[in-house]
C-alpha cells in the first residue's frame, strides 16, 4: 500500500476500483473465449485463474489509480513465455479495446487503451527485438 | 520504449514515483534516481505522479543523453522501491534549471 499523497489521483475522476474489475472481468472472459489467445492463457494460468483476475485487478488499479497495489515484474513473466508472437498482443489489445468501448465511456475507454498499447509495445521490444536483425523475430526473414 | 528521468529530479529526488512503479524499475543515486530500461514496461504511473515532471516518456524525443545515464546508472546504484524522506531544501530546487552541474555520481544509501 502507498502513503497519502494529496497530488495522487486517479487518471480520471469517474475511474474507480469497481470499474477497473468490471473491465478485466469482462475482458478476460472475452480472452478466455477466444480462438487464438484463449488457449495460451488457459496453458499458463490453467486452475489459477482467480488469483490470475485478482491480481489483473490490482495491476489495473496500480496502473489508473495509483493505488500501488501490484508489484511485480511483468517483462521477466513475459520473457518466459515462448509461445508467444507479436499477433498475440494484437488480438489480446483488439479484445481489450473491444472491451474497454463496450463497458466505458469513449473517453474513459481510449485512456485504458492507450495505456495498454504503451505498456504493450514495451513488452514486445523486450521480449522480440534483437539488434542485429532488421526486423523482429517473426517478421520476414531474407 | 521506457520513462526517463531528466535534470528535473537533481537535488529534489521526491521518490513518488519510486513508490508507484509497479515495476519496482527506479535506481537511486546521492541526489537523483534513475529508470532502469531494460525493467521499464511504460506504465506511466511516475510519470503522473513526479511532483517536478523529471519522469518524461522515451517517445518524445531529444533524450538521448538522459537515457544513456539512466542506462548506465542503473546498473550500479541499489533499486529504491518505496518513498523515501523527500531532502529538506527539494523544494527549493523544484523550479531551478541547468542543475546537471549538481548531480552525483555517487550511489544512493540503501534503506
Amino acid at each position: 500500500m502507498t502513503t497519502e499523497n494529496p497530488r495522487r489521483k486517479p487518471v480520471h475522476p469517474q475511474i474507480d476500483e469497481g470499474m477497473v474489475h468490471g473491465l478485466v472481468h469482462g475482458f478476460y472472459a472475452r480472452v478466455r473465449d477466444d480462438d487464438e489467445i484463449g488457449p495460451i492463457f488457459n496453458r499458463v494460468i490453467g486452475d489459477n485463474w482467480d488469483a490470475h483476475l485478482a491480481k489483473m485487478c490490482d495491476f489495473w488499479s496500480s496502473v489508473m489509480l495509483m493505488s500501488g497495489r501490484y508489484k511485480g515484474n511483468p517483462m521477466i513473466t513475459h520473457m518466459r513465455l515462448k509461445m508467444v508472437r507479436p499477433e498475440h498482443f494484437e488480438r489480446w489489445l483488439f479484445l481489450f479495446a473491444q472491451t474497454a468501448r463496450d463497458l466505458c465511456t469513449a473517453e474513459i475507454a481510449e485512456l485504458f487503451i492507450g495505456r495498454a498499447e504503451n505498456i504493450a509495445r514495451s513488452l514486445q521490444l523486450g521480449m522480440f527485438f534483437r539488434p542485429n536483425q532488421a526486423a523482429p523475430q517473426g517478421g520476414t526473414r531474407p | 520504449m521506457t520513462h526517463v528521468v531528466t535534470e528535473a529530479c537533481i537535488r529534489c529526488k521526491y521518490t513518488d514515483c519510486a513508490e508507484v512503479c509497479p515495476a519496482d524499475c527506479f535506481y537511486e543515486g546521492e541526489n537523483m534516481l534513475v529508470i532502469n530500461p531494460r525493467e521499464c514496461v511504460d506504465y506511466g504511473v511516475c510519470l503522473v505522479e513526479c511532483p517536478v515532471d523529471a519522469v518524461l516518456q522515451e517517445s518524445e524525443g531529444g533524450l538521448e543523453r538522459w537515457l544513456e545515464l539512466n542506462a548506465r546508472y542503473a546498473r550500479t546504484w541499489p533499486k529504491i522501491i518505496g518513498k523515501k524522506e523527500v531532502p529538506a531544501d527539494a523544494n527549493r530546487w523544484a523550479g531551478a534549471i541547468n542543475k546537471f552541474e549538481f548531480f552525483s555520481a555517487e550511489p544512493g544509501r540503501a534503506a
